[in-house]
């Protein structure tokens, strides 16, 4: 359904600081993955992400997605089929507007958007009715302005945000990193209902190993901008984070450099 | 003591239309626009130049704001095409803006006091004949108008699409709207209010002069800022009826200050201290007045340059 060919991105080209953060990555995602990125620091995993959503151009391959090649497309054209969230949670919320008013933002997603009442009744209730689920309570608290709301509330919200008009895609970037642990735990279980409850399709980087062989059914590790590893649902099932280091480390030559992966 | 009501009313109601802009650019997009400056003269000198060449009041007004909106697509394509840094945008347009007027009027100013203006004209339609009396009624009306339209359509999904690239640009991209757009489009409209505003000022003082755009921007963020501070709330609706009450304490100020002798000449200093003192001085602010958060959270007229984060809660 999605489908990466030989895509490559470089920083810095031509001079001695040349980065190449992405090195001819081929990736197929089948409808209904739920696929866990992990990769050591600068590994290019964010760099991914922003290439498949738009937010930076590559420099070579090709993005498609269901058949359409989708490449050269401005982001906010792709933005359409593509729901994403990030690990700051100021970044995927608006502090001024209010908790309706971001989700009336959503749910127009990709779409025109013209000089129909924003929050009207009609979507007032479509909107209590996306954030019941997530059990927060916010659905009493609509016309609060979300700056007001704690991160992990503001993440929560990103979710429903990023999925109520149903995205062919979703990518979260360490969207629970900045979240003291309680409130990662809770965003976690969310997402994981979210994501299974709408069977969407979901690219999610973490830099908890754990977490990323407890959740989804594919899990891809990346280093020095190529995917190095990429286990199916059933290769998955009996992995171990230790098992997951030491595959790691025959298969790169490298020493897992990323101390937070280590203590998760 | 009249007087100063009758002048605040007039001046307040006039240059509220160019608060209101103001309030769109500097305040709910955060886009520092400079442009403004040469507008506000500019409506003055194209509704002049219609009026001499014989056209209706009511469609010279309107020509007026038409240029103004005209001035504001100019910076937006500017920065957004062209990537023009905004501030530099609104300058290069504002002083390109300065030929264009000397050009439309043909001459620095334009005294139009023989000639039939709109506040006389729409007098008229009602059987009234035009005194402050019925210049304030008009003008109240289409400050109300104004004050409406703005709101419904600031609560519109396009209007929330302008005011979300004011708070997080970032995010309503990534939703699929092209922020050149709404930037350019929120550029227009706020042009077209400082235009009008300049086009009821011309009117109301039956001159246009190309020096009457000297300070109007400070004056116009002052409003803005005591509309903010004494009447504002967190309804946008409550702000935009601030942003005009706020223009008549203003004006009703000034008016004050020269009734008890204060030299004219000293109130652009005067006010340039205040806005200063309010945007430094937040405690003195919270002190001063009642409000706790007023422009500090909006993303524009702050001097602490990013307060986008908001404030965090419990979880
Ligand atoms: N905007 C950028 N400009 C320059 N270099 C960048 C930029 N973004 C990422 N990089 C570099 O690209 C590499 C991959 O970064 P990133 O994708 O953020 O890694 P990860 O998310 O896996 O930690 C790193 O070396 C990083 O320094
Ligand atoms: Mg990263």
């Amino acid at each position: 359904m999605i489908k990466l060919t030989g895509i490559e991105k470089y920083f810095f080209a031509g001079t001695p600081n040349a980065i190449k953060a992405l090195d001819s990555i081929n990736l197929e995602i089948k409808q209904g993955d739920f696929i866990t990125l992990i990769g050591s620091n600068g590994a290019g995993k964010s760099t991914l992400l922003k290439a498949i959503a738009g937010v930076i151009n590559v420099d070579a391959g090709k993005i498609e997605i269901e058949g359409e090649d989708v490449t050269g497309q401005a982001e906010h054209v792709r933005a359409r089929d593509i729901g994403r969230i990030d690990q700051d949670p100021m970044a995927s919320t608006a502090a001024e507007l209010s908790i309706e008013e971001n989700l009336a933002m959503a749910y127009l997603r990709g779409q025109r958007r013209g000089l129909a009442k924003a929050v009207s009744t009609r979507r007032t209730a479509i909107f209590q009715e996306a954030l019941q689920v997530i059990g927060l309570g916010l659905e009493n608290r609509l016309k609060v302005p979300v700056g007001t709301l704690s991160g992990g509330q503001r993440q929560a919200l990103a979710l429903v945000m990023a999925t109520i008009a149903r995205p062919k895609l979703l990518l979260l970037d360490e969207h629970t990193a900045a979240l003291d642990p309680n409130a990662a735990k809770l965003v976690m279980g969310i997402t994981e209902q979210v994501v299974s409850g709408n069977k969407l399709t979901t690219i999610m980087i973490t830099h908890n190993m754990e977490q990323a062989i407890r959740y989804g059914n594919r899990l891809i590790m990346m280093h020095r901008g190529r995917i190095i590893l990429d286990f199916d649902a059933s290769e998955k099932k009996d992995l171990t984070v230790p098992a997951l280091v030491n595959k790691f480390t025959s298969t790169s030559g490298a020493v897992f450099d990323d101390d937070r992966v280590l203590l998760a | 003591m009249e007087s100063v009501v009758t002048s605040a009313l007039q001046q307040g109601l006039i240059f509220a239309f160019m608060a209101l802009g103001v309030f769109l650019t500097f305040e709910l997009l955060g886009f520092p626009d400079l442009t403004v400056e040469g507008t506000f003269p500019l409506g003055a000198a194209v509704t002049a130049r219609a009026i001499i060449d014989g056209a209706n009041p009511l469609l010279a007004v309107l020509m007026g704001a038409l240029a103004g909106g005209l001035a504001g697509a100019a910076t937006g394509l500017m920065h957004t095409r062209l990537k023009v840094n905004n501030i530099l945008a609104g300058i290069l347009t504002a002083s390109a803006i300065y030929t264009v007027m000397l050009r439309t009027m043909g001459r620095p100013n334009i005294p139009l006091l023989a000639n039939e203006n709109i506040y006389g004209r729409i007098s008229g339609w009602f059987n009234l004949t035009e005194n402050s009396f019925s210049i304030i009624i008009i003008l109240a009306l289409i400050t109300l108008l104004v004050r409406f339209l703005l709101g419904w359509f600031l609560n519109t999904d396009l209007g929330l699409a302008i005011r979300a690239t004011g708070s997080n640009e970032r995010m309503i991209r990534s939703l699929g709207v092209n922020t050149d757009n709404t930037k350019l489009l929120a550029l227009i409209i706020s042009n077209f209010l400082v235009g009008l505003s300049g086009a009821l000022a011309c009117q109301f003082q039956g001159f246009a002069d190309v020096g009457m755009g000297i300070g109007v921007l400070v004056a116009a963020i002052a409003s803005v800022i005591a509309g903010e501070t004494i009447f504002g709330g967190n309804s946008l609706g409550r702000l935009l009826t601030g942003v005009i009450l706020g223009s008549i304490v203003y004006r009703g100020l000034l008016a004050l200050g020269l009734r008890l002798g204060l030299p004219a000449e000293d109130f652009k200093l005067i006010t340039a201290v205040l806005v200063l003192l309010v945007l430094c001085l937040p405690s003195l602010k919270t002190t001063i007045f009642w409000q706790k958060d007023s422009i500090a959270k909006q993303p524009g007229l702050s001097a602490q340059p990013s307060d986008k984060t908001g404030r965090e809660g419990d979880a």
